[in-house]
């Protein structure tokens, strides 16, 4: 018990400090300083290349401590059987994971928020907490749906950005999605879209990417965090230097959020002599999961209809 | 029928007529006057915009016109007066078949009209003097190997049919992978359009349905080894024509195809040309190579329409969206006697 007590203590002070130098040290904005990118033939910045997010935030966009597993199942007392006194003081992997050992599980990591928590309307930090404890049955990233904006920028998996004249993609490699950035007007899109409206703009060297009509089957990460179809996003891709960019993206959802809040982080280029993207069809991985051989699951409910 | 239609119709008639006397795969330039390519910022030719196929002509030669590679003017001209009147018709809520289809009984899914969106151009098909998509071989037909014309009247009468006993049984369409990269260009109407676009060292083609997706390289690299669903495609420019060969298909002949001659094989071999002659117009032709589906190669010479600026593609959700999965397979426990009936 005391152990534990100076446990919580020290992680307590831990996080205050880390909090109080990481508020200190983050910039209002990124800036690249006394860095200019290099411009393609057209006069505009050059972000051509493949790019990924190198941290955990496709775990949890807020800070946390390495655990076992996502999805966890609580200790058992093993207090009836002799010699067995003692609980393990972590929770365990969840029976359908378990087999995984290692292998499934979760690094720890600082936060990507500025500031450091989002500001969730009490509701929906419960339905959060609902969201991580069922996360094996409604974490859209497990259906191999399309991850929205702006999951898809920080999963384990590289981007590439290929500008066009008049437009710019931004292809992924999971799900094998692609977006396109409107660089002139387009009007509006017809319909709330998986991975949203997008139109772009360049504000000297970053390139801002203001994304509307999301639909609210999306998540953050594989926490949770969630939102509701009146999610906005504005992105900022700032080149840093001729290997990383700096992601920005502020996330306004009056349903679910006091305020709005942002994520930052750096991304990396893929250095790798003729790196491609590769397909992902995850569909077939799948299938199985979610039809199973014979019998059918319910989408909504995610129970197998033997 | 429209000016531009004539004009492109008996353009095709003078390319139809060269293939059959040259024999050569690729289409003469399009006689245009005032029409000069215009080339990306860091000067390879421009085709980005979004294109697709909008003819009427069918990928293998009907056989009542066997042994005809191109249709007279009166033949065009009657052709593109009944492709406007089904546009028209289907525009006044009046046509309930199929495009292209004169009867239910040819729709291609029994007794499901409403099934016509998928085939539903929007606007009326072009009339083209082609008989054929495929110029080579010369009669106009794909030279299935005997094992691959039983695969396909299979997949022909499982078609809409089944059994749907598990995921596997539907094709890769209803699974919502892919329906192949042979057909990507044009496909026709339901997401068959494709948005070019174009950066230094990369040619990207974006095709609406499954929102398959190729990157593809034309900076000189070589092809890798990694086989894919949609192959490896490397390109490079010949004069003004963009090549592109995809090889390193994955092995996937095993599930069910809607058309097996898109299947992916690993021994799938493809090459195919783009070459923008006007503004609106790309002549586009494929070379499919297949032994395990094919006696030989085929070409189908395919001209390609650029859509007006400001035609988008949409997001294709189609695994997220995929209700008819489990609707089919719940059916099949039914019929199976699996499962009760929920009536």
């Amino acid at each position: 018990m005391r152990i534990g007590f100076r446990g919580v203590l020290a992680s307590a002070v831990a996080t205050a400090v880390f909090a109080a130098l990481w508020l200190n040290a983050a910039p209002v904005r990124a800036q690249a300083g006394d860095y200019t990118a290099p411009r393609t033939a057209d006069g505009r910045p050059d972000l051509n290349g493949i790019w990924q997010a190198l941290n955990t935030a496709h775990y949890d966009l807020e800070a946390h401590s390495a655990r076992p597993a996502l999805a966890l199942t609580a200790a058992l007392p093993r207090a009836e059987q002799p010699g067995l006194g003692r609980s393990t003081p972590v929770p365990m992997p969840a029976p359908e994971i378990r087999a995984l050992g290692a292998a499934g599980g979760v690094p720890g990591g600082e936060s990507v928020v500025v500031g450091g928590e989002i500001p969730y309307q009490p509701w929906a930090a419960a339905r959060r907490d609902e969201n991580a404890a069922r996360w094996l049955e409604r974490d859209p990233e497990i259906k191999c749906y399309m991850p929205g904006v702006p999951r898809a920028t920080y999963m384990p998996y590289p981007f590439q950005i290929l500008q066009g004249t008049n437009e710019i993609l931004i292809a992924y490699e999971f799900a094998d999605t692609t977006r396109t950035i409107f660089m002139s007007d387009v009007g509006d899109s017809p319909e709330p879209t998986w991975m949203g409206w997008s139109r772009g703009r360049w504000e000297e060297d970053t390139l801002v990417v203001e994304v509307t009509d999301l639909n609210d089957r999306t998540w953050f990460d594989r926490a949770g965090n969630f939102h509701s179809d009146a999610l906005r996003v504005v992105e900022r891709y700032t080149p840093m230097s001729p290997y990383h960019l700096m992601y920005e993206a502020t996330i306004e959802d009056a349903n679910v959020f006091t305020r709005p809040w942002t994520i930052r982080m750096p991304l990396y280029r893929r250095l790798e002599t003729d790196k491609r993207l590769f397909d992902y069809k995850c569909v077939e991985y799948v299938e199985q999961l979610m039809y199973g051989e014979l019998g059918v699951v319910d989408p909504e409910t995610g129970e197998q209809n033997d | 029928m429209s000016r531009r239609t004539q004009k492109l119709s008996r353009a095709v008639l003078v390319v139809a007529a060269a293939i059959i006397t040259s024999n050569t795969e690729r289409l003469p330039a399009q006689e245009v006057d005032d029409w000069t390519l215009s080339r990306t910022p860091w000067g390879d030719p421009d085709l980005q915009g979004v294109w697709r196929y909008e003819g009427a002509t069918p990928l293998e030669r009907p056989d009542d016109l066997a042994g005809r590679a191109t249709l007279t003017d009166e033949e065009i001209a009657e052709l593109a007066r009944i492709e406007a009147e089904r546009a028209a018709n289907r525009e006044a809520g009046l046509d309930g078949v199929a495009v292209g289809r004169s009867t239910l009984d040819e729709s291609p899914i029994r007794g499901n009209e409403y099934n016509i969106f998928w085939q539903d151009h929007g606007r009326a098909r072009q009339a083209y003097a082609q008989t054929s998509l495929i110029v080579d071989p010369l009669d106009g037909k794909l030279p299935y190997t005997d094992d691959a014309r039983i695969a396909a009247r299979r997949s022909d009468a499982r078609y809409g049919v089944g059994p749907y006993e598990s995921y596997l049984d539907p094709d890769t369409g209803e699974r919502c992978l892919t329906d192949g990269v042979t057909a990507i260009m044009w496909q026709g109407p339901n997401g068959g359009h494709n948005r070019i676009v174009q950066s230094p060292g990369f040619v990207t083609i974006l095709h609406e349905e499954y929102r398959d997706r190729r990157i593809i390289p034309v900076d000189g690299r070589e092809h890798g080894s990694i086989r894919q669903w949609l192959g490896e495609a490397v390109g490079h420019w010949e004069g003004d024509t963009l090549v592109v060969e995809t090889i390193n298909f994955l092995d996937r002949t095993n599930y069910e195809w809607a058309s097996i001659w898109t299947r992916a094989s690993e021994s799938l071999h493809i090459i195919e040309r783009f070459r923008r002659v006007s503004e609106t117009d790309m002549e586009y032709t494929i070379t499919v190579e297949d032994p395990k589906t094919f006696t030989r190669p085929w070409t189908a010479a395919v001209p390609i329409t650029r859509l007006p600026d400001g035609i988008q593609i949409y997001e294709y959700a189609c695994h997220e969206g995929n209700r008819a999965m489990p609707n089919l397979l719940s059916a099949g426990r039914v019929e199976a006697g699996l499962a009760p009936s929920a009536n």
